[in-house]
């Protein structure tokens, strides 16, 4: 293997995927345009739903309670410390919850004044639509308004007999959240970044992978390339680097899209959840180790991608098995994401896809352990070994590189 | 110039190339003369060293296809049938230029080496346009100076004209013989005898994977005593 050869090989491909339209919009546009656009409208999508879920609550009486005193317990004493909770009148409440035109109905017995005079308990039928999310947010709106109008008249009896109200509740709950300050609001960005950054550096070299086995041989370009001076490892690294510089591209393009995002809409980069990101304190050596397992990532994955692209024997055949690859990705990739840093195990961190999430969740929450980080790394560059070796044994069988 | 020494080829109990030998002399062009699958191909990718013969060797300017392959492919220029195999992102001078600085070739030298091409071949109008958007003819002529671009002094034809019409297929010949003035020994497989009697100093009939016969056009036809080389053909390829 001649080092010449190889970056020869390197040049070409890089120039020959620079040219081809289907790379650039999948390795860099996409993930460029595509991220910001999905957290953009992701989060702006989140923001209104949970506006939508929050403001506004219509709700109506039942046939059978709407009377002008019910009105007035509900309106006076139920709903008058929630603003965004609407009584409105309805001639068929039950048709009106299936158009949507209220959210709960609140059916409220007759004799409810006299109950409340003898100190008996009123009982409150709540209707809501458990099939509408809509219907259902609303239940538990308007169910909190019902509690606190209950604790009100709990104290109001317990203060007509002469008694402390803290008589009922001998014990007080104070919930502390010891959270680093700055990592707190950051939980979306430790779900979704080391998720988007594994996914895509371990599929960003697929388009390229593509087409520089399987795409050469559809296009009878591989035969004459066998032919000439370089052996074939040359060749195989060329290319292999050519994938892997391609797949940290994706990278690079995912980092500059976020960035994007973020200037664009700070909320971003938090899914909207109502909270801006907050000043990370990164550790400059955890940052390194981590880019260096994400680039042992989509050392791995290429060697993945060219051997699949060398068993093809078309185009279409390398993008079936690569579209499965990318399945096999993703699942690790979702498997983590909704752990939190302190969820991870060391297991984790042997784990192709889930060592790069686990790696970034733990510089993203703040806790470094360096020793799962290096293991990450050491299990990584053994991945990249095997993988590149099994690609290498392929180019050398006859059968595999001459199949059609 | 060239010597096939019992080259065998086995895909598991399939023997593709079945005991094949033959020499060519430096300057001389060998027709490999045989029906599809009768194992041209698979001979063609031994002496290129694309493939390793199961038994037997051969042997290259003096230099071992199993031992020395880099070597090997240094000495060879390669043109294939159907599709022309370049690069279509890349221009023509590209295309050359990859193969030239594959086979060793410094950038100076291959400057001068396209040039020297394209003049040759009528490509200076379109030797910096993208293969894409040349028409058929004018890939045909990129493949042509590619394959030549480091001056091999082996050619190797693998059914070059299969696919093209009378005119591209008289350019592959034309292209044959002045390879062949250049002093280049060639190689040359087809299944067209005209061709054949046309292009090659000497025949070799390959069928189901054994050479049958070979020598000069003349030789086979009076060893034969028929002056048709078709019906030669058949007759040997019938009878075995």
């Amino acid at each position: 293997m001649k080092l010449k050869h190889v970056m020869i090989v390197l040049r070409k491909e890089v120039k020959d995927l620079l040219r081809d339209r289907r790379t650039i919009i999948s390795s860099i546009l996409l993930p460029m345009i595509l991220i910001p656009v999905i957290n953009i409208v992701m989060g702006g999508g989140i923001q209104k739903f949970e506006k939508d879920m929050n403001e506004n609550v219509m709700v109506a009486l039942s046939r059978s309670s709407n009377s002008p005193e019910v009105r007035e317990l509900v309106q006076e004493r139920i709903l008058s410390k929630n603003p965004n909770i609407v009584l409105v009148d309805a001639e068929d409440p039950v048709k009106a919850l299936e158009n949507n035109e209220i959210r709960c109905i609140l059916e409220i017995e007759n004799s409810y004044a006299e109950k409340l005079e003898d100190g008996q308990p009123i009982q409150i039928t709540l209707q809501y639509d458990e099939s509408k999310t809509k219907s259902q947010a609303a239940a538990d709106i308007v169910s909190r308004a019902i509690d606190r109008f209950s604790e009100e008249v709990v104290e109001e009896r317990i203060a007509a007999l002469g008694l402390d109200p803290d008589f009922l509740q001998p014990v007080q709950v104070e919930r502390k959240n010891l959270a680093p300050n700055d990592m707190g609001n950051n939980m979306m960005l430790q779900m979704m970044l080391p998720f988007m950054i594994s996914i895509l550096v371990a599929v960003g070299g697929i388009p390229a992978a593509t087409d520089l086995v399987a795409g050469e041989k559809e296009r009878n370009t591989f035969e004459p390339l066998l032919t000439t001076m370089p052996d074939r490892g040359s060749l195989l690294l060329g290319k292999y680097l050519a994938v892997t510089l391609f797949s940290m591209v994706s990278l690079v393009a995912i980092l500059v899209g976020l960035s994007i995002g973020y200037i664009i809409n700070p909320n971003s980069l938090t899914i909207g959840i109502d909270t801006q990101l907050q000043g990370i304190s990164l550790d400059p050596l955890a940052v390194v180790l981590a880019l260096l397992i994400t680039v042992a990532l989509g050392m791995t994955f290429s060697g993945i991608q060219i051997a699949l692209s060398t068993i093809a024997k078309s185009y279409k055949e390398a993008q079936t098995y690569l579209s499965f690859l990318m399945l096999a990705a993703m699942v690790p990739g979702y498997a983590t994401m909704f752990m939190q840093a302190s969820d991870l195990s060391p297991v984790m961190f042997v784990m192709p896809v889930m060592n790069t999430v686990a790696a970034f969740k733990m510089i993203l929450g703040g806790s470094i352990n360096y020793f799962n980080l290096v293991l990450a790394l050491v299990t990584s560059i053994i991945f990249v070994i095997l993988t590149l070796m099994f690609a290498a044994s392929l180019f050398k069988k006859e059968k595999v590189m001459f199949r059609n | 110039m060239i010597e096939a020494i019992g080259l065998v080829k086995k895909f598991g109990d399939f023997t593709a190339v079945d005991n094949v030998s033959f020499s060519v002399s430096k300057g001389e062009i060998f027709g490999l003369l045989g029906e599809n699958g009768a194992g041209k191909t698979t001979t063609l990718r031994m002496l290129a060293t694309m493939l390793k013969p199961t038994s037997g060797n051969a042997v290259l300017k003096g230099y071992d296809t199993q031992k020395e392959p880099e070597k090997v492919r240094a000495q060879i220029g390669i043109l294939f049938g159907g599709e022309t195999g370049l690069y279509d992102r890349l221009t023509v001078a590209e295309n050359i230029t990859y193969f030239g600085e594959l086979n060793g070739m410094s950038r100076s030298a291959i400057r001068e080496r396209i040039r020297q091409l394209a003049q040759a071949f009528g490509m200076t109008d379109f030797v910096d346009k993208r293969a894409s958007t040349l028409s058929k003819g004018m890939k045909q002529k990129a493949a042509f100076a590619r394959s030549i671009v480091h001056d091999p002094d082996i050619m190797l034809f693998d059914e070059p004209t299969s696919g093209l019409d009378v005119t591209a297929a008289r350019d592959v010949h034309d292209f044959i013989l002045r390879c062949k003035s250049e002093g280049k020994t060639i190689v040359f497989s087809s299944h067209s005898m005209s061709e054949v009697e046309k292009l090659c100093d000497r025949i070799g009939i390959i069928h189901k994977g054994r050479l049958v016969e070979s020598g000069t056009l003349e030789e086979l036809k009076i060893k034969h005593g028929n002056n048709d080389l078709e019906e030669l053909f058949v007759r040997l390829v019938g009878a075995k």
